[in-house]
């Protein structure tokens, strides 16, 4: 009796062995084989804009492209033709909602507008991802952004150095109400400090170089004293900074932006900034979109904040080897 | 079975648990079944051959993957260094080509030259760079500037960057420090020309006046990327691997991803690999390990550097990897379950001869005979053991045989000394009575005599009924009785439910005598015999009493001693009834004595209740 009860797990622990072995090689087969295969994840993108001169949006996209290539992702984009057109930004969400991402990725045009329609986006159980841009209300999974208070305050800080008391100060913000204009504007109220007082003017563009030109000439005609002017976005900064090469008022007027394209670039060859501060806009679209796709495999936790980082970048500094790689689109 | 370690042998028990401080031992102790054994030792060997050949076959496969990998890479990279510098040569002949030009001589290094003449070469310059820059759209810029700015760029009147000095510019300063040759730059913004601003790689040389070789001026042509980047992406590694191409300073001249490199979200060894002096190595990252290859361009110093993910690289050989694998374990369960049944075939012949053994050292002779098959050494030892145990076992029984035959004879012989002893008393009581002329009482007792004889002696039987028995005790105390008249009483007390029971013969009369003869017979007084027989359970209790004059401690200790026996003292009897009892019914029975001086005796037979077998 004893014995038989031997012998049968003498098979058992045999079966046992055998199972096991087999189980091993198994593993073994899916260790190998599979999990390269990534998931392929369907993301829309609905930036602000697309606009080819625009070298912050077209870089943000490259960026985009190119981690959802890495990624093996599908990537939509679904662009405004002007960064202020929330209207059509709400359409293109919902069009978005209806055909079933993994995620949408937006920029928001406005800080309040559009929240019902973004969480429609979520009541739809898709993820919901804001690059550059925030609303006013948590609706999102995770932000990539640039910090901008942050930057604000770098430019803020930079400016001092050619303060007095006496100067005056104006801002050429971008778009009233939008989350980057208010909190770059904050920033730079704190990184000026004690001389925040030396702002005389806060005017909104519209992202339009034409409104910022006119708007720029028309602050210079009603503080003829002005010295520095800051300009918040790209248009911003274009658009005042045309306004004073054609005033010729350079050598009075210390001009310096957030953002920067090739026109910048060249208006502080020719002397017109002193300085700007760019964005990194390859690595916010790169990292935009690689973090959602970290989101939706579960590797990264939702509400989380994501700063893409900025750089000032001053007249003198223009050309050194690094400042070229995060200048230049290829 | 008794013991734990299956051997059989109850004496090793012991020494195990001496050993069991030596665990290895203690181990291999757990194989001391033969076959455990067998399979253990083979199963080992089995499992110790196929890894190392799965080994083997592993380690050949992915050498091999490593060399083709290798060797295909460094062939590719060696093709794409040979392309790259006769793209190179090919531009180093335009720049000669232009620096050849008299042209150039004379615009830029003859001052005699009238403004027409000057305009003329201009013109002719122009036409020629024109006609470059149409041919090769891989070419940004072409130019020619001197230390006095004179410049000549593109076919058109392209200016330069009026806010950058060009004599700053690095492609600008390299050539003027290494007149002799050409140099190349890494990738750069071309900022020099006017809205320009491309990503391009500067070829650029001196070209001295053949008049006054101190003055110079610098040629330079500006490559796009597109060229070079499609060189690479044509010689692209396949899946998960791409080239890149560094200079010998590590300053990046292509990547395909030179985006995630300037952004800070990738990096490359760039300094380990120019370190390193082979030409391939492995570097593990986060996400893996990466085989490097890298082939140097002698003519550029340009290092070209195809990176390619391992576990792409194994992909391929995975699937014969997993076959060797499975193939592996297939033979295991195959070979294990083959030598299992091996062994068990070899063990089986010998476990059965140990069992049957065991059987037998247990005193179970018959019935345990082994099955023999086959005609080897086990068979042979099996047939030994057969023809073993049917001889112990005959020999038991013709032992046991003689024990009973020899039994019966001492019984017998007991028997018959009891038989003479008994008449002689008898007929001694007879003769008494004649003498004294007691005529009836004669008669009387010489029926009782009779009957007594016909009963006891005339019966061959060996066993008798208790109520039978108690009969003739009847029948010679009525001898007794009329022979010591005034001396002897007795009472007979019988159970109803023992009568029936059997009991060897004269066991009763002959301590009934004794109780007469030794106990009675001396006393003053009339005395009383009781005979009580009674049951107890299994056994029969058969009590003889009488209130004689009993016996001391010493003649006691002797009474069932042989040498006692005297037919004058009429002795004889207790040790032939005691023998006889045992003899018949085993040593658990026979007779007891109690007796103590003066006041009388009892002796008790005890006897088992007759079963029919015995």
């Amino acid at each position: 009796m004893r014995m038989r009860i031997k012998k049968n797990l003498r098979t058992i622990m045999m079966a046992a062995a055998a199972v096991a072995a087999v189980l091993i090689v198994a593993l073994y087969y899916s260790y190998a084989f599979g999990g390269a295969d990534e998931k392929s994840y369907y993301l829309i993108y609905i930036p602000k804009v697309l606009d080819e001169d625009n070298d912050f949006w077209s870089t943000l996209l490259e960026g985009a492209q190119m981690a959802a290539e890495e990624h093996h992702a599908t990537l939509e984009i679904l662009a405004p033709d002007s960064e202020t057109d929330y209207e059509q930004q709400r359409q293109y969400i919902e069009e978005a909602i209806a055909k079933k991402p993994d995620a949408i990725l937006v920029s928001p045009s406005s800080y309040t507008e559009n929240i019902e329609t973004l969480e429609k986006v979520k009541e739809n159980g898709i993820r919901l991802v804001f690059i550059d841009s925030v609303v006013s209300e948590e609706v999102q999974d995770l932000t990539v952004a640039t910090d901008n208070v942050n930057m604000g305050e770098q430019l803020g800080a930079y400016v001092c150095q050619f303060l007095d008391e006496n100067s005056q100060i104006a801002i050429v913000a971008h778009v009233e109400g939008s989350s980057t204009a208010i909190e770059r504007e904050e920033g730079i109220r704190a990184g000026l400090g004690e001389y925040e007082s030396r702002i005389v003017e806060t005017v909104f563009s519209g992202s339009e170089y034409s409104v910022a030109y006119e708007q720029t000439c028309a602050l210079i005609e009603k503080y003829p004293d002005l010295t520095r002017i800051i300009g918040t976005n790209e248009y911003s900064a274009v658009g005042a900074a045309r306004a004073i090469r054609d005033l010729g008022l350079q050598d009075q007027i210390t001009f310096v932006g957030i953002d920067s394209s090739l026109e910048m670039i060249q208006l502080m060859e020719e002397g017109i900034f002193q300085g700007f501060i760019i964005q990194k806009s390859f690595n916010m679209g790169y990292l935009g979109v690689e973090n959602t796709i970290a989101l939706l495999n579960g590797s990264v936790k939702e509400g989380t904040n994501l700063d893409s980082g900025s750089k000032l970048i001053t007249r003198e500094e223009l050309y050194t080897e690094e400042n070229q790689k995060l200048l230049f689109p290829f | 079975m008794k013991n734990t370690d299956g051997t059989g042998i109850p004496g090793k028990t012991g020494k195990n648990k001496k050993t069991r401080k030596n665990p290895l031992q203690s181990f291999y102790n757990q194989f001391k079944s033969i076959q455990t054994s067998i399979l253990f030792t083979c199963s080992v060997l089995i499992l110790f051959a196929i890894v190392i050949v799965v080994a083997v076959s592993l380690r050949y496969t992915q050498d091999e993957v490593y060399e083709n990998a290798v060797s295909y890479t460094e062939r590719l990279l060696s093709q794409l260094n040979t392309d790259v510098d006769s793209y190179i040569e090919y531009m180093e002949n335009i720049s000669d080509m232009v620096s050849e030009n008299a042209d150039v001589q004379n615009y830029f290094f003859n001052d005699s030259l009238s403004d027409e003449e000057r305009e003329d070469a201009k013109t002719r310059i122009q036409m020629q760079f024109d006609t470059i820059l149409q041919s090769r759209t891989d070419i940004y810029n072409i130019g020619v500037i001197d230390s006095r700015e004179n410049v000549l760029i593109n076919g058109d009147d392209t200016e330069l960057n009026p806010n950058v000095d060009v004599t700053q510019e690095d492609w600008y300063q390299n050539a003027v420090a290494h007149p002799e040759e050409f140099s190349i730059s890494s990738s750069h913004v071309q900022n020099a020309v006017k809205d320009c601003y491309k990503w391009v790689i500067t070829l650029s040389s001196v070209v001295s006046s053949k008049a006054d070789p101190q003055e110079t001026a610098v040629v330079f042509i500006d490559l796009n990327y597109s060229s070079i980047s499609r060189l690479c992406e044509d010689n692209s590694t396949g899946s998960g691997g791409y080239v890149y191409i560094m200079d010998a300073d590590g300053g990046m001249i292509y990547h395909p991803q030179q985006q995630l490199l300037y952004g800070g979200l990738k990096t490359e060894h760039t300094s380990e690999l120019l370190e390193n002096e082979g030409t391939y190595t492995i570097l593990s990252e986060d996400d893996g390990s990466r085989l490097y290859i890298w082939c140097a361009s002698e003519k550029t110093g340009w290092v070209v550097v195809s990176v390619a993910q391992t576990s792409e690289l194994f992909r391929n050989s995975r699937q014969t990897q997993f076959i060797y694998c499975m193939t592996a374990v297939v033979l295991l369960v195959i070979a294990l379950l083959i030598s299992n049944v091996v062994s068990r075939q070899i063990t089986k012949p010998v476990q059965a001869l140990r069992d049957s053994m065991e059987q037998v050292q247990q005193g179970h002779l018959e019935g345990n005979q082994v099955a023999v098959e086959g005609n080897n050494e086990i068979s042979s030892l099996s047939n030994s053991f057969n023809l073993m145990s049917r001889r112990i076992e005959s020999l038991v029984a013709q032992n046991r045989n003689e024990q009973e035959e020899k039994r019966k004879m001492e019984l017998r012989a007991l028997q018959s000394q009891i038989n003479p002893h008994f008449l002689y008393n008898t007929l001694d009581s007879i003769i008494w009575m004649a003498e004294s002329k007691k005529t009836d009482e004669v008669v009387i007792m010489t029926s009782a005599f009779a009957r007594l004889m016909r009963q006891n002696i005339g019966n061959d039987d060996e066993l008798i009924s208790i109520g039978q028995e108690m009969m003739a005790i009847e029948n010679y105390l009525t001898i007794q009785q009329m022979r010591y008249k005034d001396k002897l009483e007795f009472r007979l007390d019988m159970a109803a439910d023992i009568r029936n029971e059997r009991i060897i013969k004269l066991v009763l009369q002959p301590l009934v005598e004794n109780a007469i003869y030794h106990g009675l017979k001396y006393k003053e007084t009339r005395g009383m015999l009781t005979v009580k027989g009674y049951r107890a359970v299994d056994d029969i209790f058969i009590e003889i009493a009488d209130d004689g004059v009993g016996m001391d401690e010493e003649t006691l200790s002797h009474i069932f001693e042989a040498h006692k026996v005297n037919y004058q003292s009429n002795g004889v009897g207790v040790y032939n009834v005691q023998k006889r009892l045992q003899l018949y019914y085993g040593p658990d029975y026979g007779l007891t004595y109690q007796s103590r001086t003066g006041e009388g005796t009892c002796v008790t037979v005890k006897i088992p209740i007759t079963r029919v077998d015995e």
